[in-house]
């Protein structure tokens, strides 16, 4: 029974295949422009174009290692100020207990010491100084009673210590400068090592020393033995200065000496990280990057992605939107017609651009998310651009409405819906193939021309338009040219390409419109 | 310096003699053409109180042996106009035909352009809106009441055939689909059978069965107009309106269309309504010819009888038109004189009056009525009025 029925088929081959008819390859409509559209070079190129960007944007996003918005740095070493050493060069006073030493009784002090008087006189009280040593002097009333010292060699308390008392100032004081190795202060002896170290008990509580050494950021703490060899260190008057810390890692540290301010600066050398910002096209960043430090190929490719998606579903909206009107419009007639059609004249008058700033103005004073502020961004611009589409949908459709196919269809009997949608609707898809093609180059430009004012797609997102919107001014221009030549080429490409499509498609479809 | 005179004058007429006009003349009658427009909009804004369409007619009874009875059918367009558009006045494109068409047989209706045979086809067919008047008896029933649905239905019975094969053919639909929607949607055969029986409409046709796939474009005229009448054929439909279904296609191709047109009604035993204005082809394929003018039918009768003894004068002047091949044959031809008025302001009483050679004064007040001068066949003249 296969059998038989496989003859007769044999046999149909060959009675048909006697036929001219069967040599002619069929070929669709749809085959036909297919066939049409590759035979036009430029199409043809800006088919490749745009299949280059798009891989470019898509696949070349999944394939990069990097992220769109992954900031590259690199670590530099700074010579930062660490600790600054001053040689003490004021007179310092330290009050005995029980007493007081104001401001004014230094002022008068110090008018004695200039004058070379060792009394003065303050408001009918007498006081006398006497002067111990270099730069070292103790005040007392006239009465004999301590009050205060002056001194210019400091004694600081060592690491974790208390400060140390008047009296332990005083003796170690007159110890150090008179050279001797132990003092008696409160009823403790403390002795004064070779290093000017006092010691208690053979513990180190404080020492003598004219150097101020004080870390230039807050929280750092110094310790006695590195001020020490610092001390040390500029007393031989060197350079550098190495310290091993107790972690064991020698540092070295630069000394310079500012001469008017008689300040030591200790320079340490610190780890700091940089945003690597414009850098040059090199093998890790093929394109450099941008301001922030981001790889620009890896933005372009983002950006394209944000910008081609953004064309696309804007132009499904306007097309949606566009056919649905224009369809209700020319297919009912009448005054449905007419409504609709001022409603496009409406749209038509709308300045577009004005209201896509204010609106884009109204979202940054919202401070919408940058990931719903596009979507509201494909919403304006779907909505305010299917006017176009609709007028032409219209009008298509008015005229075959006429054809007598359609009269054919109803003669049939054929359904309403079907009459549309198997009728109608197939023969307006080419000019709206042709008119979204078109659409969406302009689309893009809009888009860019929005995200370079700074009104469309917002960082950190990439979009082609806000990388243009990086060059700001003219020395960017001029010296980053890798920032926005890449981006305008691919915006030029993507347009360029879509409308050599475009025109493709349209000589495709209606072969009989010569140019 | 005649000499030159002529010459420029010469210059002035590019084409003196084919034109058969001067351009003064030309220019005349299309001052002559203006005025009448002005007037007639003129006229009509007067008449706008009384745009009602008269409607006063005897309805007919059905007679079994007539598949179509059309009696007094009206189809005006509306004339729209005015700053709130209102309609102002009527485009009378079909103005009162009644004819009765029996089954199997083939009626002709012939006319010169722009006389209403196509509305009077559309018509027939509710195609194109509601009838201004009159009635459509389609086996006894009036197509014009039916729902929606039920003229749905209806519609399997009664196919149309269009003159342009080009535009009424959806171009981007492939054959069998051209074909077969019809027959689908109507649930005609079962699915099974569904392949066998478009191959059978088409074999009839003359159609191959790998044709199927293809679409419009790839066909030529003749075999586009094969499809057509596939797909009117293929509902099994009763009747089937012809409109010019030739005159798009060359002579030879015009011989096979009507020989498979008459093969087919033999097959299946079809009434056809045969639009055209090529009366040969009229005389070849009918059995009755109704002759239009201006949305009348002014003579009405079988075939032979018509091209025999054409009664009317305008079916004398039509068929004066005929032309003989033979070079040496002298032609007495009745050349009408002006054009076709207007059917928007047609002339009052007999609508011919303004270019028939024997008109009288009755002509010009009175519309004549349809007589039977012989068995069958009808004329509707004051000059056999007896």
């Amino acid at each position: 029974m296969a059998e038989d029925v496989k003859n007769v088929n044999e046999n149909k081959e060959e009675q048909y295949s006697l036929n001219d008819d069967r040599r002619v390859k069929v070929l669709s409509p749809g085959a036909l422009v297919i066939k049409r559209f590759l035979r036009n070079r430029l199409a043809v190129l800006g088919l490749i174009m745009l299949i280059t960007m798009f891989i470019f944007s898509f696949v070349g996003g999944m394939v990069v290692p990097y992220g769109q918005d992954e900031q590259f740095y690199t670590y530099t070493y700074l010579d930062k100020e660490y600790v600054g050493v001053t040689r003490n060069n004021d007179l310092r006073y330290a009050v005995a207990e029980g007493q007081q030493f104001p401001t004014i009784l230094q002022a008068q002090f110090l008018l004695a010491l200039g004058k070379g008087n060792d009394t003065f006189t303050y408001k009918d009280v007498d006081y006398k100084t006497v002067n111990e040593g270099p730069d070292f002097y103790s005040i007392s009333t006239a009465d004999g009673t301590m009050l205060a010292i002056a001194y210019k060699d400091i004694v600081n308390a060592a690491d974790g210590m208390a400060e140390p008392s008047f009296s332990v100032k005083y003796e170690g004081l007159k110890a150090y400068v008179n050279g001797a190795s132990s003092f008696v202060a409160d009823g403790k002896e403390y002795q004064l090592d070779e290093d000017s170290n006092i010691l208690l008990d053979g513990e180190t509580i404080g020492y003598i020393s004219r150097f101020v050494v004080a870390a230039r950021e807050n929280g750092v703490v110094l310790t006695r033995d590195f001020k020490e060899r610092l001390e040390e260190a500029l007393d031989s008057g060197v350079q550098e200065f190495s310290y091993t810390g107790e972690d064991g890692v020698e540092h070295t540290y630069p000394i310079s000496y500012d001469a008017s301010a008689q300040v030591w600066s200790v320079k340490e050398e610190t780890k700091t990280y940089v945003y690597s910002s414009y850098e040059k096209p090199s093998l890790k960043h093929p394109l450099g990057t941008d301001n922030n430090g981001m790889d620009m190929l890896v933005r372009l490719m983002y950006g394209g992605r944000v910008s081609l998606i953004i064309g696309f579903i804007v132009v499904i909206i306007e097309t949606v939107l566009g056919v649905i009107m224009g369809g209700i419009s020319g297919y009912f007639g009448g005054w449905i017609d007419n409504l609709i059609m001022r409603l496009v004249d409406i749209f038509y008058c709308i300045p577009s651009m004005p209201i896509i700033i204010i609106l884009g103005a109204a979202m940054d004073n919202m401070q919408v998310d940058p990931q719903i502020r596009m979507l509201y961004l494909m919403l304006i611009l779907g909505f305010l651009g299917w006017a176009g589409i609709a007028r032409m949908v219209r009008g298509q459709i008015l005229s075959l409405r006429e054809q007598e196919f359609m009269t054919a269809a109803e003669a049939c009997g054929i359904s309403v819906s079907r009459r549309i949608f198997k009728h109608l609707i197939p023969n307006v898809i080419p000019q709206l193939i042709v008119s979204c093609t078109m659409g969406l180059g302009s689309v893009i430009l809009t888009e860019a021309t929005l995200s370079f004012l700074g009104l469309g797609v917002k960082f950190p997102f990439a979009s082609w338009g806000n990388i243009i919107s990086d060059v700001n001014n003219s020395f960017v221009m001029t010296t980053y040219w890798f920032i926005w030549i890449p981006a305008g080429v691919c915006l030029l490409i993507t347009v360029l390409g879509f409308n050599f499509v475009g025109d493709g498609l349209r000589d495709a479809f209606d072969p009989k419109m010569k140019r | 310096m005649a000499g030159v005179k002529e010459l420029a004058e010469g210059v002035g007429r590019a084409h003196p003699e084919p034109l058969n006009k001067s351009p003064e003349q030309v220019d005349v009658e299309m001052e002559k053409r203006k005025e009448r427009i002005e007037q007639e909009i003129h006229t009509n804004k007067k008449r706008s109180g009384s745009l009602e369409i008269e409607n006063n007619y005897t309805p007919v009874t059905y007679d079994d042996q007539y598949i179509l009875m059309v009696n007094a059918l009206k189809k005006y367009f509306p004339i729209k106009g005015g700053m709130v558009t209102k309609t102002i006045g009527w485009v009378k494109a079909v103005d009162g035909v009644t004819f009765n068409l029996r089954r199997g047989t083939t009626m002709g209706l012939v006319g010169e352009s722009g006389c209403g045979k196509t509305t009077t086809g559309r018509a027939i067919l509710r195609l194109g809106g509601e009838k201004s008047g009159g009635q459509v008896l389609f086996n006894g029933q009036e197509i014009y009441d039916l729902s929606p649905k039920e003229m749905r239905a209806l519609r399997t019975k009664m196919q149309i055939i269009f003159q342009d094969p080009f535009s009424s053919l959806s171009p981007r639909l492939p054959v069998g689909e051209i074909i077969g929607e019809a027959v689908r949607e109507h649930n005609l055969v079962p699915k099974s059978e569904f392949n066998d029986y478009i191959d059978k409409v088409m074999d009839d046709c003359g159609l191959q069965p790998f044709h199927k796939d293809r679409y419009p474009h790839e066909f030529s005229g003749g075999q586009r107009q094969r499809i057509c009448i596939a797909r009117a054929l293929a509902l099994n439909p009763e009747f089937v309106v012809c409109d010019e279904p030739v005159s798009a296609l060359d002579v030879s191709i015009q011989a096979q269309i009507i020989n498979l047109l008459k093969e087919l009604q033999q097959k299946r035993s079809l009434t056809y309504l045969f639009i055209s204005h090529d009366l040969s082809v009229v005389e070849h394929i009918s059995d009755v010819v109704g002759v239009m003018y201006l949305g009348n039918l002014v003579e009405y009768g079988s075939t032979a009888d018509i091209f025999r003894n054409p009664l009317h004068p305008y079916t004398k002047a039509l068929f004066s038109a005929i032309p003989i091949p033979d070079p040496k044959a002298k032609m007495n031809r009745i050349v009408l004189e002006g054009s076709i008025p207007s059917p928007a302001n047609p002339p009052s009483g007999c609508k011919f009056h303004t270019r028939c050679a024997q008109c009288m004064e009755r002509c010009k007040v009175e519309a004549p009525k349809q007589i039977e001068v012989e068995k069958d066949h009808y004329v509707v003249c004051h000059l056999y009025d007896k």
